[in-house]
C-alpha cells in the first residue's frame, strides 16, 4: 500500500467528519475544503507525470467511501489525469462502494458486540453472526474484485465492468444486512449508519448497476471464442 | 476486515504447467458425456491419476525427496483448476493430493513419510477421509470410533458414515478416540492411517439420490493396526484435523463444481447466436462473481504458500464459492428452459438434472454452510 494513504485518511478526517458530511449533504459549501484537498496535491494523483499507479489510487478513493467524503475528490483526480475518464469513473465508484461497505461491516460488528438484549449481546445470537458472516464475504468479494480490476495500469473496459457489476450486485445486500443488525437505530436520522447505506444504493445506481456493466462484460464474452476461464485470463487477470 | 486476503498472482513458472496439464484433462474427457464430466472430483479414473503422477502433476506441494515436485500452492491451484474446468475424472487421487499428502508431510515419522508420499505422487495410493459418524456430521468431536492400544499397536471398533470413495481406495485416515470417552471433546483424539484391506473392516457402497455410489458406510470390528499407525501425535488429533481441514477448504475446487455447464451454456449461446441484452446480463454477471471468486481463492493460495493455515479465509471463500456453484446451474436452466426453442444439446440438460440434484451437497460436504458461517463470526471477533 502506498505511503500516500495515511496521510491522505488523517486529511479527509480533518475535513469531513460525520457531522460536516450531513451539513454538506444538506447543500453547505464546502469551498473551503476543496481548497485544503486542492493545497494537498492529492488531485494531481493520477496527473501524467509524478502520478500514483491506479491501484494506489484506489485506495485514496476507498478512503472517501469509508468516510463519506465528496468524491468529486476522486473525479476530479480522473479529469486531470489524460486518460480515458469514462473507464476509471466506474472504478471510482466501486471503490468508494468498497471502502462504504468496510465502515458499514466494522460498524455492524462493533453494535453487535455491544447491543444487549435477552442478557447478552445480540452478537453471540447465531441468527445474527451468520448474517454477519455473509456480510463480511460480500464486503471481501467487493474489494477483491476491485484490487483485480486496478491491477496493473488503466482499467480496461473489462475490468472496469467487473468491479462495478460486484460492487452493485453486493452493495444493497450489505446495506440490508448493516440496518437489520442495528435495528430500530440505524433508521434514525441522526445515527450515522445512514451516511454509509444511503450511498451504497447511489453509487450502486450511478452510471449504471449491475446489469448494466453486465451486459457489457458478458457481450464481450458471447463475441469471444474461447473458454469463460481463459476469457477470465486473458482479459481480468 | 479480512486484510489478510489479498490479490495474489501465480508465478510464471507454476502458470507455465497448464498447457502440459490441459492436454491431459483434455485426452481424458475426450468423448465424455458432459453430465459425466459435470461429475468432475466424483468421477474415479485411477489409471488417469496415475497419468498425472507420471506426469509429475500429483503431490506438486511436496518436497522432491519424497516424490513430489518441490513447488507452491499456486502450482497445485493451475493443476487442479485445470482438471476441474475440464472435468477431468480426479476423484480417484483427490483427497490423497489435496489433504492426507500434507497431513503426512506435516505430521508423519520420516518412516511414514518415505512409506506413504512416493505413492501417492505416483497415483499409487488412494486415500479417503474417515471423519464423520452417524452420531457426529458437524459436530466432529463427537466421534465414537475408538483404538485402544494392545501389546503389538492398537485395535480399532467403531463406524465411519459418508467416506467418499472407502470402496476404491487403499487407506483412510480416521479420526479416531484414543482416550477417554465422546465427553471428552477435542480431548484424547488422534488420527490413524487404516488399510483398507485389513481384517476387519467391512465397507458398504451408499447410494446418492443421483443413483450414484461414491460414499460410504465403514465398519470396523477388531481391526487390528501396527503401532505407526497413528499419525501425527497422540490426543492432537482435534488440532491436525483442523490443519487438514484448511487444505480440504481452501482449493480451487470451492468455485468449479459446475463448471462445465458455464462453458457448454456459453458454446450454446455463440452457436445460436444469441446475445441479447439480458442474455449478455446473465453472462456477465456469473462471469463477474467467477472472477471475484477466483482472485479470492488464489489470495487464499497466496496464505497457503506464506505457509499459514488460512482457516477463516478459506471458509469465507468457500461459503461464497459454494453459493456460486449451487446458483449457477439454476440460472442456466432457467435460461435455457426459456428458449426452448433452441433445442439445447440434451448432454447440456442432463448435466444440469444431474447438477440440480446433487448442488445442495456443495454446501454440505467439507463442513456445512452454518459451520463456516460460525468460523467466519469467530475470526471477526464475535462471541
Ligand atoms: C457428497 C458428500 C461427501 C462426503 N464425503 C465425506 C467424506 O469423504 N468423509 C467424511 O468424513 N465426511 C464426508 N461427508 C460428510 C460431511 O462432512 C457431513 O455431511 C457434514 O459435516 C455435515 O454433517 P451431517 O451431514 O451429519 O449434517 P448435520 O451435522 O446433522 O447438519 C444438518 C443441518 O444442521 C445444521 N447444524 C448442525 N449443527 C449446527 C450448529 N451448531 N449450528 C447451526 N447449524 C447446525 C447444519 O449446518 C445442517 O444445516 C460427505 C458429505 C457429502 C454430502
Amino acid at each position: 500500500m502506498s505511503e500516500y494513504l495515511a496521510p491522505f485518511e488523517a486529511m479527509l478526517d480533518t475535513l469531513f467528519p460525520p457531522g460536516r458530511v450531513r451539513a454538506i449533504d444538506a447543500g453547505a459549501d464546502w469551498s473551503d475544503e476543496r481548497a485544503e484537498v486542492e493545497k494537498s496535491g492529492f488531485l494531481e494523483a493520477l496527473a501524467s507525470e509524478d502520478g500514483l499507479p491506479i491501484g494506489d489510487v484506489v485506495t485514496l478513493w476507498r478512503a472517501l467511501g469509508y468516510r463519506a467524503a465528496p468524491l468529486a475528490i476522486g473525479e476530479t483526480m480522473i479529469d486531470r489525469s489524460e486518460q480515458d475518464a469514462d473507464l476509471a469513473k466506474p472504478l471510482l465508484l466501486a471503490a468508494a462502494i468498497s471502502g462504504a461497505a468496510d465502515r458499514v461491516l466494522s460498524m455492524t460488528v462493533d453494535h453487535a458486540n455491544q447491543r444487549v438484549q435477552f442478557g447478552k449481546p445480540i452478537g453471540r445470537q447465531q441468527a445474527v453472526q451468520q448474517q454477519l458472516a455473509v456480510m463480511a464475504e460480500y464486503v471481501v468479494a467487493v474489494r477483491m474484485s476491485l484490487d483485480l480490476a486496478s491491477s496493473g495500469d488503466w482499467p480496461t473496459a473489462e475490468k472496469a465492468a467487473l468491479a462495478k457489476v460486484v460492487a452493485a450486485i453486493y452493495a444493497p445486500q450489505i446495506a440490508n444486512a448493516a440496518h437489520a443488525v442495528h435495528g430500530a437505530i440505524g433508521i434514525s436520522a441522526d445515527y450515522d449508519l445512514q451516511l454509509y447505506t444511503r450511498r451504497l444504493h447511489t453509487w450502486r445506481l450511478e452510471g449504471g448497476g449491475e446489469t448494466a456493466w453486465a451486459r457489457k462484460l458478458g457481450g464481450s464474452i458471447l463475441s469471444a471464442s474461447d473458454s469463460s476461464l481463459d476469457w477470465m485470463r486473458r482479459l481480468l487477470f | 476486515m479480512f486484510d489478510t486476503l489479498s490479490l495474489a498472482t501465480i508465478p510464471p513458472e507454476d502458470e507455465a504447467l497448464r498447457p502440459k496439464v490441459r492436454t491431459l484433462a483434455m485426452e481424458a474427457v475426450a468423448g465424455m458425456p458432459l453430465d459425466r464430466r459435470a461429475r468432475s472430483w466424483m468421477g474415479f479414473d485411477p489409471a488417469f491419476s496415475r497419468k498425472l503422477g507420471e506426469a509429475g502433476l500429483l503431490g506438486l506441494t511436496l518436497p522432491t525427496e519424497y516424490g513430489g515436485a518441490g513447488r507452491g500452492p499456486f502450482a497445485r491451484f493451475v493443476v487442479v483448476e485445470e482438471l476441474l474446468a475440464a472435468g477431468a475424472p480426479v476423484g480417484a487421487h483427490w483427497i490423497a493430493d489435496r489433504q492426507s499428502a500434507p497431513l503426512i508431510y506435516n505430521y508423519g515419522t520420516e518412516a511414514q513419510r518415505r512409506e506413504y508420499l512416493p505413492r501417492i505422487c505416483r497415483g499409487e495410493a488412494l486415500f479417503c477421509i474417515g471423519m464423520s459418524e452417524p452420531g457426529a456430521g458437524s459436530d466432529l468431536a463427537a466421534v465414537r470410533s475408538r483404538a485402544e492400544r494392545t501389546g503389538e499397536g492398537w485395535r480399532l471398533n467403531g463406524q465411519k458414515l459418508w467416506t467418499t470413495g472407502a470402496q476404491h481406495v487403499d487407506y483412510m485416515i480416521a479420526l479416531v478416540r484414543t482416550s477417554g470417552g465422546p465427553e471428552g471433546r477435542h480431548a484424547g483424539l488422534s488420527q490413524l492411517i487404516v488399510p483398507l484391506d485389513r481384517p476387519g473392516v467391512s465397507i458398504r457402497p451408499i447410494e446418492d439420490l443421483a443413483g450414484d455410489s461414491h460414499f460410504n458406510e465403514v465398519f470396523f470390528d477388531d481391526v487390528d493396526l501396527p503401532p505407526d499407525a497413528l499419525i501425527g501425535e497422540e490426543g492432537q488429533g482435534w488440532a491436525q484435523v483442523t490443519a487438514e481441514l484448511a487444505f480440504e477448504r481452501s482449493g480451487p475446487e470451492r468455485i468449479y463444481s459446475s463448471h462445465v455447464v458455464l462453458d457448454a451454456w456459453i458454446e450454446h449461446l455463440r452457436k445460436v447466436g444469441r446475445a441479447d441484452d439480458r442474455t449478455a446480463a446473465i453472462v456477465g454477471g456469473l462471469i463477474a462473481r467467477l472472477a471475484t471468486l477466483r482472485a479470492m481463492s488464489l489470495a487464499c493460495t497466496g496464505r497457503l504458500a506464506a505457509g499459514e493455515s488460512p482457516v477463516v479465509e478459506a471458509s469465507l471463500v468457500k461459503d461464497l464459492g459454494t453459493s456460486f456453484e449451487q446458483e449457477l446451474p439454476l440460472a442456466i436452466a432457467d435460461d435455457l428452459a426459456a428458449h426452448p426453442q433452441e433445442n439445447p444439446d440434451p448432454e447440456i440438460v442432463a448435466a444440469l438434472r444431474y447438477l440440480t440434484l446433487v448442488a445442495p451437497s456443495f454446501s454440505l460436504r467439507g463442513g456445512t454452510r452454518e459451520i463456516l458461517r460460525g468460523i467466519i463470526a469467530r475470526g471477526m471477533g464475535l462471541r
